[in-house]
C-alpha cells in the first residue's frame, strides 16, 4: 500500500474515512491528530460496558414513588436536593445517605437487595480529627494568601502550627 | 523511583506466580473510603481538594500505612505517564482524565495502590499474581484498619463505608479475579460461564476487549453487590465459583489436545511465528497472539519461553509502555513499527535464556 500523508500535510494518514453525501463519494485521510481533532478516534477502552455505568441508570431512573417533597428534599451539609443526586447518581457528602434516606433506602435495596450493612466496622471516632481540622486550616490560609489578606493568613498558620506541635506530642 | 522506571519492572501482577497461575492472571481487591466532614470529590472546593490530596498522602506516606511506597501527583504528571499507570491497572482510566488536585501512592512492588481523590477520597487496591483472594484481602484490610485510624472513614453503623456511588456503599469492597480462557473461548463454551456466573449476582467482563468480547481470552470476574454481605461472604462467593470456571478450562484445554491438537500446535506456532517475524503490528493482534503463545506455553507444546515474559509483553507492548521504553512520542502508525521491533528482541533474548 502506498503511503498517503494527511491533510495537513505534516504526517502520514493512519485513519482512513469515506465519506458519502448526496451520493457523492470523498475519501478523507487523517493522521491521528488530525482525527482527533474531528472526533474521529473511537477510544478503545470507553468501549467496554462499565458496569457502574448501567447500575447508575438504575438510580437516574426517578422512581414514580418520588414524592414532589422528596425531590426537593435539601441536604443540610452539602446543599444538593435529592433531583439532584437522581440526575448524577452521585451524592454530594455523607450526610445524603440520612438526608435522602426515604428515596435513598428503597434504591439500596433495589441495587443490593439490602439496606443494612454486615460488613467491616470502624470504630467510632470523632467526625474531625486534628489531621482533617488541618486540611481546613491550610485551604483558609491558601484563600487568605489569595486574598492578600496577611494578617488572616498570619493567624491561621499559628494555629496551623499550634496544631502540628500538638500533634507532635501525641505522636511522641 | 520515577513513574516511567514502572515500565520496565516486571510488576506483581505479571509475575505469573501464585495459585492456579496457569488460568488465574491475578487477583485484585480494591476498597472505597471517604473522609468524614468533607463532601464527596465532586462537591469539593479546588483549595479543599488541594489540601486534602496533601493530608491523605501525608496520612499513607508518612504515617507508614504503606510501607516502601511513592505518592504520584496526578496534576502534574504528563499524559503519558498516568496512561501508564492505567495500563498497569494502578489507576483508573476516570482518575487519569480527571482534572484537579488527586494523586496515588503505589507501593514499589505494586502490589499496593491507593488513589486519592478519585470518585471517593480513597481507593485502596490490593493486586495479587495468581488466585489468592484471601491473602489478598488481608494484606488490603491490614491497610485499610491502619489507615482508619489515622483519618476518620465517613461511616455508618447501618450503612456502612458511605462512598459517592450507592453502588458501592457498605463494604465499598470490589474483588475481581482475572482469568485467561483461551479453550473455554475456542470451544465456544463462554457463554456457558457468563449465565453460571450471573446466577449468583456477580459480574464478568472481558479485558481490553468490547463488552463481553474480550481480546486476549481475557476475563474479569468480580462482585456487584457491596452492602449486605461481610467481605468474607463476598469473597467466598467469588472463591466458590472461579474453581469451578478452572476445573472448565483445564477440561476443555485437554478435549482440545486430545482431539484437536495439530490444530492447536499450528494457531501456537503461527502466532509464535508472526510475533517472532512481523514488521508492523497493531496492540490488539499482539495481545491476541500473545494469547496463543501463553496456552501454548502451559500446555507444553511451546517449551523455550517462560510464562513471565509472556505476561510482560501483555503490559509492555500497550502504547504508553511502548513510548516510556522507546523514550520518545510516538503515532499509532510509528508504535506499530516499534512494537514489532521491541517484540521481536523481547522474543529472542527470551528465547536465548530458554536455551541456556
Amino acid at each position: 500500500m502506498s503511503q498517503i500523508v494527511c491533510q495537513c500535510g505534516k504526517k502520514l494518514a493512519t485513519i482512513h474515512v469515506t465519506e458519502i453525501i448526496n451520493g457523492e463519494k470523498k475519501e478523507i485521510h487523517l493522521c491521528e491528530d488530525c482525527a482527533k481533532k474531528k472526533k474521529l478516534v473511537f477510544p478503545a477502552a470507553s468501549s467496554v460496558i462499565d458496569l457502574s455505568e448501567v447500575l447508575s441508570g438504575i438510580v437516574q431512573a426517578a422512581d414514580e414513588a418520588d414524592s414532589d417533597e422528596l425531590q426537593k428534599a435539601v441536604c443540610p451539609d452539602c446543599g444538593i436536593t435529592f433531583a439532584d443526586f437522581r440526575t448524577h447518581g452521585r451524592f454530594g457528602c455523607p450526610t445524603d445517605y440520612e438526608a435522602f434516606r426515604k428515596g435513598v433506602d428503597p434504591l439500596l435495596e433495589r441495587i443490593h437487595g439490602t439496606a443494612e450493612h454486615r460488613g467491616k466496622r470502624m470504630k467510632p471516632r470523632a467526625a474531625r480529627s486534628r489531621d482533617t481540622r488541618l486540611v481546613e486550616l491550610r485551604a483558609q490560609l491558601r484563600q487568605a494568601v489569595a486574598d492578600e489578606a496577611f494578617e488572616r493568613a498570619a493567624r491561621i498558620r499559628d494555629q496551623i502550627y499550634a496544631l502540628k506541635k500538638e500533634q507532635g506530642h501525641a505522636a511522641d | 523511583m520515577r513513574l516511567t522506571e514502572l515500565a520496565r519492572q516486571p510488576g506483581e501482577w505479571l509475575r505469573g506466580t501464585g495459585a492456579d497461575s496457569d488460568i488465574v492472571i491475578s487477583t485484585r481487591v480494591r476498597l472505597a473510603r471517604n473522609i468524614a466532614g468533607y463532601p464527596f470529590v465532586s462537591r469539593l472546593q479546588p483549595p479543599q481538594q488541594a489540601e486534602l490530596s496533601q493530608l491523605l498522602c501525608e496520612s499513607i506516606v508518612e504515617g507508614g500505612v504503606v510501607p516502601e511506597c511513592d505518592y504520584f501527583d496526578l496534576k502534574v504528571a504528563s499524559q503519558i505517564e498516568r496512561r501508564l499507570l492505567v495500563e498497569r491497572h494502578l489507576i483508573s482510566k476516570e482518575h487519569e482524565e480527571a482534572e484537579g488536585d488527586r494523586g496515588v501512592a503505589i507501593r514499589h512492588n505494586e502490589a499496593l495502590s491507593i488513589m486519592v481523590n478519585e470518585e471517593d477520597h480513597l481507593r485502596i487496591q490490593a493486586l495479587h499474581s495468581g488466585f489468592e483472594l484471601n491473602e489478598t484481602w488481608e494484606l488490603i484490610n491490614g491497610v485499610d484498619t491502619a489507615l482508619g485510624e489515622r483519618v476518620p472513614y465517613a461511616f455508618s453503623e447501618r450503612l456502612g463505608f458511605l462512598t459517592a456511588c450507592p453502588t458501592n456503599v457498605g463494604t465499598g469492597m470490589r474483588a475481581s479475579v482475572m482469568l485467561h480462557l483461551p479453550a473455554l473461548e475456542f470451544a465456544k463454551q463462554i457463554e456457558k460461564v457468563f449465565h453460571a456466573v450471573a446466577k449468583i449476582n456477580l459480574i464478568v467482563r472481558g479485558l481490553y476487549g468490547e463488552g463481553t468480547q474480550a481480546s486476549g481470552n481475557l476475563y474479569q470476574i468480580s462482585n456487584q453487590i457491596t452492602l449486605g454481605k461481610t467481605e468474607e461472604e463476598i469473597l467466598q462467593e467469588i472463591q466458590g465459583i472461579i474453581p469451578e470456571i478452572i476445573e472448565n478450562e483445564r477440561r476443555a484445554r485437554q478435549f482440545i489436545l486430545e482431539r484437536n491438537r495439530p490444530q492447536l500446535e499450528d494457531r501456537v506456532w503461527r502466532a509464535f511465528g508472526m510475533l517472532q517475524h512481523a514488521r508492523v503490528i497493531s496492540s490488539n493482534e499482539t495481545i491476541s497472539l500473545l494469547s496463543h503463545l501463553r496456552l501454548g506455553v502451559h500446555l507444553g507444546i511451546l517449551r523455550e519461553l517462560d510464562i513471565a515474559a509472556i505476561n510482560q509483553l501483555f503490559v509492555q507492548t500497550l502504547p504508553a509502555h511502548l513510548q516510556v521504553i522507546e523514550g520518545r512520542e510516538l503515532d499509532s502508525h510509528t508504535r506499530d513499527i516499534a512494537r514489532a521491533t521491541y517484540i521481536r528482541k523481547c522474543l529472542g533474548a527470551a528465547r536465548h535464556t530458554g536455551e541456556n
